[in-house]
């Protein structure tokens, strides 16, 4: 393939004699590169070499002692945290140019023993007692601090999912007693509220220069959580009574959330967006549709209603390109 | 007609623009040698991001079945018949909507430039599905009652009704090139072996056997085809069937498969040793070790890869009958190992040693050549220039993509 290639480029005289002799050599005799394949094995041995050991731990829980384990794992966390700060940036609202690519992950293992300690150290010695929302909010918090200090994304995805189990957590008591569905359509409620405030965040951050490359994850995650929940709570409602928003009203939220998502990716070039848009804009548009047409003759319509429509999605799918005006591959 | 759907030009271009980015990464050529090449090589093609490819997918899907349940309602719903009325009914309904997907399929390629966009591939698929119904359906028509998979296997005719099956799926393969066809029939060629093996006493005890020269026998036709010019049309298909029969091949000749497959034609509860065992051994030990060590010396990245897998699956094949250590002693034991391994490999082969390196691939430090001379000789060559189909813009649709797909 490599000649054939050559030979044509040769033959626009779109490269030198010497460079297509380069080329070729260059081709030939290149080494074999075991760059991912050693990497992959790299990570799948302290895969295994952590689960053995969790496992012996477990095993020989008597012989060693929780002091041991909470000593150790906090050991692990602290140097996490410790060698991601000696390795830090000035602090600034852009993103960091010359980020550590050892340090990034130092910073994600310290968070994630440092969730594990607090997990062991509620399960173990019940050190936050009853205030289970304490047991969430702590590693949130030093979460949200981390990610801004040392401008990590994946840690800020996780202080973000902290802060949705700390919500859920908070509220789950409070709707048992309240209501008789056992189901929690308020969290339904709570949900679209955090779901829309993170995308206010997101926009809010990259309207305001700070932090603009956090704008995506909230975005993303807020999106996500509204759309969610509003899908839930428009197909919970339409089948039990007591659902707590009608579910037109859901159907029309969801419209106007997909809306804005497409507004957000055409001016941003995203695929993403685009694409979540148009599935959840798609899925409530339908009910819409057979909500309000519900007297006539759901066969015919039927019929009628997804092959036109499915084939709209798709015209528009294929076109996304030119929609988008991506003329170079970038975009996520 | 041609026989090949998608345009050859298109897809060889799209080739020639990877390859010079790729050369481009590596500073073998100039960022401005690159872009004149984009340019001289237009293709309507280009490589959509896989969400939007998953979602075309799923979407086409849902409006052809929306579309031939329509086709399904008028054929059931007009008439009535006798006998076979219904596979009759559904013969038809199937073949009208098979050879309606086939013709848009054809349309949209002509018309829009779809190369494996999520849209083509649902439609092929569904197009060799209704194809398949109908041949179903016509075999339950003229066989009318003794159409029983299980008698036909016992008889030893399975075989015969496969073969149409696999044709079909060949003229699909031929014209479309699409990996997952490719896929489905070397999987129907092996069912083939299978059925012609299985009726005799002689042909279950050949079986392993039998399902090994096979799978050698479609890697070295892969290898025969790899040598065609038109190789790059049916490279991803190709390189599907080349790992498909590598791992068959291991897979009948490995010992825990023998020797659980065993058990289910003689119906036993509980597997007993097999004859020819030490052979097994071999096998089980031999292949990965094979694949690995041709993989690393003919640079073949998919014999290596299938090696590794292969590695795991003979381990695990011996830890299945033999239990030498305590589940958590093996892990830490083996993820020691693995640490050590790669961290010294890691170290040794940079820079890179015996043609391997642990370096990325097309890493620019690799080109040991004296690439400021070359592209000092190149600007001085006057004949650098653009030639003219090269400045149609026509071609504005190319060049993106490039990012995915590859690692």
């Amino acid at each position: 393939m490599t000649d054939k290639i050559l030979a044509s480029l040769r033959a626009l005289h779109l490269i030198s004699a010497e460079q297509d002799a380069a080329i070729a050599t260059y081709e030939r005799e290149k080494p074999f590169s075991l760059y991912y394949e050693l990497r992959t094995f790299l990570s799948l041995g302290v895969t295994l070499l952590s689960t053995g050991l969790g496992l012996l731990i477990y095993q020989n829980i008597d012989s060693i002692g929780h002091g041991a384990i909470v000593t150790v794992i906090a050991l692990l966390s602290a140097a996490g945290f410790g060698y991601a700060y000696t390795r830090r940036q000035p602090f600034s609202w852009l993103e960091n140019p010359k980020a550590s690519t050892s340090a990034d992950y130092a910073l994600l293992l310290a968070c994630l023993t440092f969730l594990t300690l607090v997990g062991y150290l509620q399960y173990q010695y019940n050190f936050f007692g009853t205030r289970y929302g304490l047991l969430v909010v702590v590693p949130t918090v030093v979460f949200f601090l981390c990610a801004y200090r040392f401008d990590h994304r994946g840690v800020l995805s996780m202080a973000i999912t902290g802060l949705a189990a700390w919500v859920g957590v908070s509220i789950a008591p409070l709707s048992a007693f309240t209501s008789n569905d056992y189901a929690l359509p308020h969290l339904d409620w709570v949900a679209i509220v955090l779901g829309v405030a993170l995308a206010a965040v997101g926009l809010a951050s990259e309207y305001y220069d700070r932090k603009k490359h956090f704008g995506y994850t909230y975005l993303l995650l807020g999106s996500n959580l509204a759309l969610i929940a509003a899908t839930s709570a428009m197909f919970r409602s339409s089948y039990s009574e007591a659902g707590f928003m009608p579910p037109v009203l859901a159907a029309l939220l969801i419209v106007v959330l997909s809306a804005g998502l497409y507004w957000y990716a055409l001016r941003t070039h995203s695929y993403v967006f685009l694409l979540l848009g148009a599935l959840y804009g798609y899925m409530a548009v339908t009910y819409l549709f057979f909500q309000l047409s519900d007297d006539r003759d759901w066969d015919v319509l039927g019929f009628i209603y997804f092959p036109l429509s499915t084939v709209g999605v798709v015209i528009l799918l294929l076109n996304v390109k030119k929609i988008l005006g991506i003329h170079e591959n970038k975009g996520v | 007609m041609r026989t090949k759907a998608y345009s050859e030009e298109g897809i060889f271009n799209l080739e020639v623009q990877h390859t010079a980015q790729r050369w481009g990464k590596t500073k073998l050529l100039t960022a401005e040698q690159v872009a004149a090449i984009v340019q001289a090589f237009p293709s309507e093609f280009y490589r959509r991001h896989l969400f939007i490819k998953i979602a075309l997918f799923i979407f086409t899907w849902f409006a052809v079945s929306a579309a031939s349940s329509l086709v399904f309602l008028a054929v059931f719903e007009s008439g009535s018949g006798s006998g076979h009325d219904f596979e009759e009914r559904l013969l038809l309904g199937c073949l009208l909507c098979g050879t309606l997907a086939i013709v848009l399929l054809e349309q949209l390629i002509i018309k829009n430039h779809l190369y494996r966009s999520g849209v083509d591939n649902a439609l092929l698929y569904m197009a060799m599905g209704y194809f398949l119904v109908v041949l179903g359906c016509w075999y339950s028509i003229t066989l009318s009652d003794s159409f029983d998979p299980e008698m036909l296997l016992e008889r030893g005719l399975l075989w015969w009704m496969l073969l149409p099956v696999l044709a079909v799926l060949l003229v699909g393969v031929v014209r479309y090139a699409d990996p997952f066809l490719g896929a489905l029939s070397f999987l129907l060629y092996l069912g083939i072996v299978v059925a012609l093996l299985l009726p005799s006493g002689l042909g279950q005890a050949l079986l392993p056997f039998g399902l090994m020269l096979a799978s050698a026998l479609a890697y070295l036709l892969v290898r025969l085809l790899a040598r065609r010019p038109d190789y790059l049309y049916y490279r991803t298909c190709l390189r599907t069937v080349k790992v498909l029969a590598l791992a068959f091949f291991y897979l009948a000749g490995n010992y825990m498969v023998v020797r659980e497959v065993n058990a289910l034609l003689h119906g036993l509860n509980v597997s007993v040793q097999i004859s020819y065992a030490p052979l097994f051994y071999l096998f089980t030990v031999g292949i990965p070790l094979a694949y690995i060590t041709l993989g690393l010396r003919r640079h073949d990245r998919i014999l290596l890869h299938m090696g590794l897998l292969t590695l795991g699956f003979s381990i695990f094949t011996y830890r299945f009958y033999r239990s030498v250590l305590p589940p958590e002693v093996a892990l830490t034991l083996a993820g020691i190992i693995l640490i050590l391994l790669s961290g010294v490999l890691l170290r040794y082969l940079r820079p890179a040693k015996h043609g391997l390196t642990a370096e990325p691939a097309d890493n620019p430090e690799f080109s040991v050549l004296d690439l400021e001379s070359v592209v000092m000789a190149h600007v001085s060559e006057a004949g650098m220039k653009v030639p003219e189909r090269g400045f149609e813009f026509g071609g504005g649709t190319s060049g993106g993509g490039g990012a995915e797909g590859r690692y």
